[in-house]
């Protein structure tokens, strides 16, 4: 009894805990004023180029509503862009996704090499494989559909891959005990239990991709992009402020469709 | 009908499943096969259907050599012998129907299971099946809906689709709570007597294995320490192949004779 | 020894299941008629001499990196992660009080948290290069409209998952603490944001993950970072340096992810 009423707590934490917070906030403080001198931006700043950002609103509005007739064929292509990569990406993730689950592939080496490349893949901005893309075959949709479908496949393989290793082989050993071949233990046991989870990703994947298509187009990958670099040279804010309202509104309907369905497969 | 020939298995890693097993079992008995987690219960009944190939021995069901049957003959062996698994091992997402037509991939081409081309002859079995474990009313719920009990009980209708010679169960009652574990059991002891199917059950629970088998085998590190009717068998017999004394956790419970 | 026809119970709500089926087949069937039917794509300027001339041309240029420009390339890459890093850490504050008005277990007015809810998620519907794009417009080409296309862009995502982690926490604990006679301040000091802290960071660091790769191309807007010498090198076609960009934000994105996830795994 004696030795605890000696004894005072310093306070709520210990000591090492306290250093370790006070480490951190002193070097992420540091990197802000670092980076803050080194791009020139003060939260400050914002306030004080307020009245710009407004003024600048001002010439955007009202927006120019006669442009919409040169939108909509291009807001077609966009989003045919995005069905065609968001279709074939599935298509070529689907065995791909296989040898990266390591369920499946029990080679290590595959399965390592698999994913090296993958977490390569998935590094590079959908932007810049537009870039080289068009780069190779020229300004068009192909590049933005080529450039689309490896981004894609990055995130759809990952995906599908981790669904693949979560899943319960009991099923698949019944199927096989009672007769049935290797078609059919995929079938009926394995099938059922990925089909919706991969439905879903190809369209969350197919929402993912619409945003992306939609900016392709600045560097000459097809699209309603190639319209708003146009009109941004042209400084024609109103023009840009329809594309920017129309872009708005196919994004938050497809992705309220498409998180609709997502909610109803589950 | 099953017999067993000096049949070993060792396992890649070194483990030993079986070790020279000799047993024989007739058309239409009711074997349970009792042991500790471990003692090569598991791998005996996986070994009758070949879900684990033992490395030695010669293993006769139905008048062939398991163990030298190609993947074709396999499959057709594996028709005929039914399995029912601890876990139930459905598919949770699909159908009570389309997991009970799953009994009748053996008999079915693989495209016409494809399209879900199954006859109307085994669509009657499947649904007369369902019948029989008194689970009818849930055809077209989801396996996920039901119950552990009741998911046994598709489980059981599953094999019955199969028409099977034989039917293992590896633990049916592991999971469930006593009163289903009897139901469970009750349903595989009729439909042993009324078909006449031969059914070996592993089991842990002492006071199930003597109210429910013909015959009971004790096993023990890979090896059949007891083999003998019912009648033989008293509390030193179990203690001799548990090697310890008897515990509440070895007894089941719940509506004992009833 | 009658012998009768066999016939299934039928499914509830057969007919009302295929119909559904097919009108979604119906569906599917017409998008994609409406695609293949209007997409033109000129098969012969694709397959040409040209584009295997450029494939020959490109390809080996791009495979042998530029290492002469790594000063300046590593100078916009340093640039372009600052970007990042100022415009994650102004998101993951300002999205702390907009997730607080969106938590329903917080502020107990559905219009105030549909309010909320709303602002977030028109600003997750903006990609961050159109915000880009008008912050440039309106402030110039800096590294600064980059920022704040960051910060906004990525206070949508933050926010919203923010307001989930809020709406999940433990409420007995905000009870005991009322019972105790502590104010809200020390409610919200004391019972909310021990159990929201850790969280909080582990997305604002996951967010930064995120930010780095953006980051990367506002430049080709203007908006300052690596950005601008990929349209620079792509209109001079340069692509032995546009090779070397691509593999510096391969590397920088790589050890960031690594960086990032080994913090996260410690914080949870």
């Amino acid at each position: 009894m004696h030795k605890s009423a000696s004894f005072t707590p310093e306070g709520l934490y210990p000591r090492k805990t306290k250093l370790t917070i006070t480490i951190s906030i002193v070097i992420v403080s540091t990197f802000y004023l670092l980076s803050s001198i080194m791009t020139e931006s003060f939260l400050l700043d914002l306030f004080i180029k307020m009245p710009n950002v407004f003024g600048l609103i001002g010439e955007f509005f009202p927006p120019e509503w006669s442009y919409l007739e040169e939108i909509w064929p291009k807001l077609f292509e966009t989003i045919h862009i995005a069905i065609i990569a968001t279709t074939v990406a599935v298509i070529i993730s689907i065995p791909f996704s296989l040898l990266t689950a390591n369920n499946v592939t029990t080679n290590h080496w595959l399965y390592q090499a698999m994913r090296f490349l993958l977490n390569i893949i998935r590094t590079v901005p959908d932007i810049i494989l537009a870039v080289v893309f068009v780069g190779l075959f020229g300004i068009g949709a192909f590049s933005g559909i080529i450039a689309l479908i490896v981004f894609a496949v990055g995130i759809l393989v990952k995906l599908m891959s981790e669904v693949i290793e979560s899943i319960d082989m009991n099923p698949s050993e019944a199927i096989r005990a009672s007769g049935g071949n290797g078609l059919q233990t995929i079938y009926f046991a394995i099938v059922p239990q990925v089909l919706p989870q991969f439905i879903s990703f190809s369209l969350y994947v197919f929402e993912l991709n619409i945003r992306a298509s939609l900016v392709l187009g600045l560097v000459g990958a097809g699209g309603i992009g190639q319209l708003l670099n146009k009109e941004i040279n042209f400084f024609n804010y109103p023009a840009v402020s329809t594309i920017v309202i129309i872009v708005f509104a196919v994004v938050v309907i497809i992705d309220y469709i498409s998180g609709k369905l997502r909610e109803g497969l589950v | 009908m099953i017999e067993f020939k000096d049949v070993s298995l060792v396992y890649p890693n070194g483990t030993e499943g079986l070790k020279q097993v000799n047993v024989h079992i007739q058309e239409g008995e009711f074997v349970v096969i009792v042991g500790l987690s471990g003692a090569g219960k598991s791998t005996l009944i996986r070994s009758i259907n070949r879900l684990v190939t033992p490395t030695k021995g010669e293993l006769i069901v139905d008048g062939d050599d398991v163990l030298q049957l190609n993947n074709k003959q396999l499959r057709t062996l594996r028709t005929k012998v039914g399995m029912i698994f601890q876990s139930y091992n459905l598919v949770r997402r699909s159908t009570v129907m389309k997991n009970v037509m799953a009994g009748r991939l053996g008999y079915t081409g693989t495209w016409k299971s494809i399209f879900h081309l199954f006859s109307n002859e085994d669509k009657r079995l499947a649904y007369e099946n369902l019948q029989r474990v008194n689970i009818e009313d849930k055809l077209y719920n989801r396996a996920d809906e039901l119950s552990g009990g009741q998911q046994q009980r598709v489980s059981i209708a599953r094999v019955l689709a199969q028409q099977p010679k034989v039917m293992l169960a590896d633990e049916p009652v592991a999971s469930l709570d006593p009163p289903t574990s009897h139901q469970v059991m009750k349903y595989l002891k009729q439909i042993n007597e009324e078909d006449n199917i031969t059914t070996i059950v592993n089991l842990h629970f002492i006071d199930m294995a003597m109210e429910y088998a013909d015959r009971i085998i004790g096993m023990r590190d890979g090896e059949i320490v007891f083999d003998g009717p019912v009648s033989q068998v008293s509390e030193q017999t179990f203690e001799q192949i548990y090697g310890r004394s008897i515990r509440d956790e070895d007894m089941r419970g719940g509506m004992k004779g009833a | 020894m009658t012998e009768t026809t066999f016939t299934l119970p039928k499914k509830p709500n057969q007919r009302k299941v295929l119909i559904k089926r097919m009108i979604v087949l119906l569906v599917i069937v017409m998008i994609y008629f409406w695609t293949f039917s209007n997409m033109t794509i000129n098969w012969g300027d694709i397959f040409s001499m040209r584009t295997i001339e450029n494939i020959d041309r490109i390809l080996p240029q791009f495979l042998q990196p530029a290492f002469s420009e790594t000063p300046s390339i590593l100078e916009k890459m340093v640039e372009t992660v600052f970007i990042a890093y100022t415009g994650s850490l102004a998101a993951a504050i300002i999205a702390v009080p907009i997730a607080f008005l969106a938590a329903s277990n917080m502020v107990k007015h559905t219009f105030w948290n549909q309010c909320g809810m709303w602002i977030l998620g028109a600003i997750r519907a903006f990609p961050e290069i159109i915000l880009a794009i008008i912050f440039v417009a309106a402030i110039g080409p800096n590294p600064f409209a980059g920022v704040l296309a960051i910060a906004i862009g990525s206070t949508g995502m933050l926010g919203k998952l923010y307001a989930e982690i809020i709406e999940s926490i433990d409420m007995n604990v905000i009870e005991a603490l009322q019972a105790s006679g502590a104010n809200k301040m020390q409610i919200f000091i004391y019972g909310i944001l021990p159990q929201v802290l850790p969280e909080f960071l582990s997305y604002a660091i996951y967010r930064f993950e995120i930010d780095v790769r953006a980051s990367s191309v506002l430049g080709i807007v203007g908006a300052g970072g690596i950005g601008m010498l990929i349209t620079f090198a792509y209109m001079n076609r340069n692509w032995e340096e546009v090779g070397m960009i691509l593999l510096s934000i391969i590397i920088t994105v790589t050890i960031i992810d690594q960086i990032s996830g080994f913090i996260r795994r410690r914080l949870v």
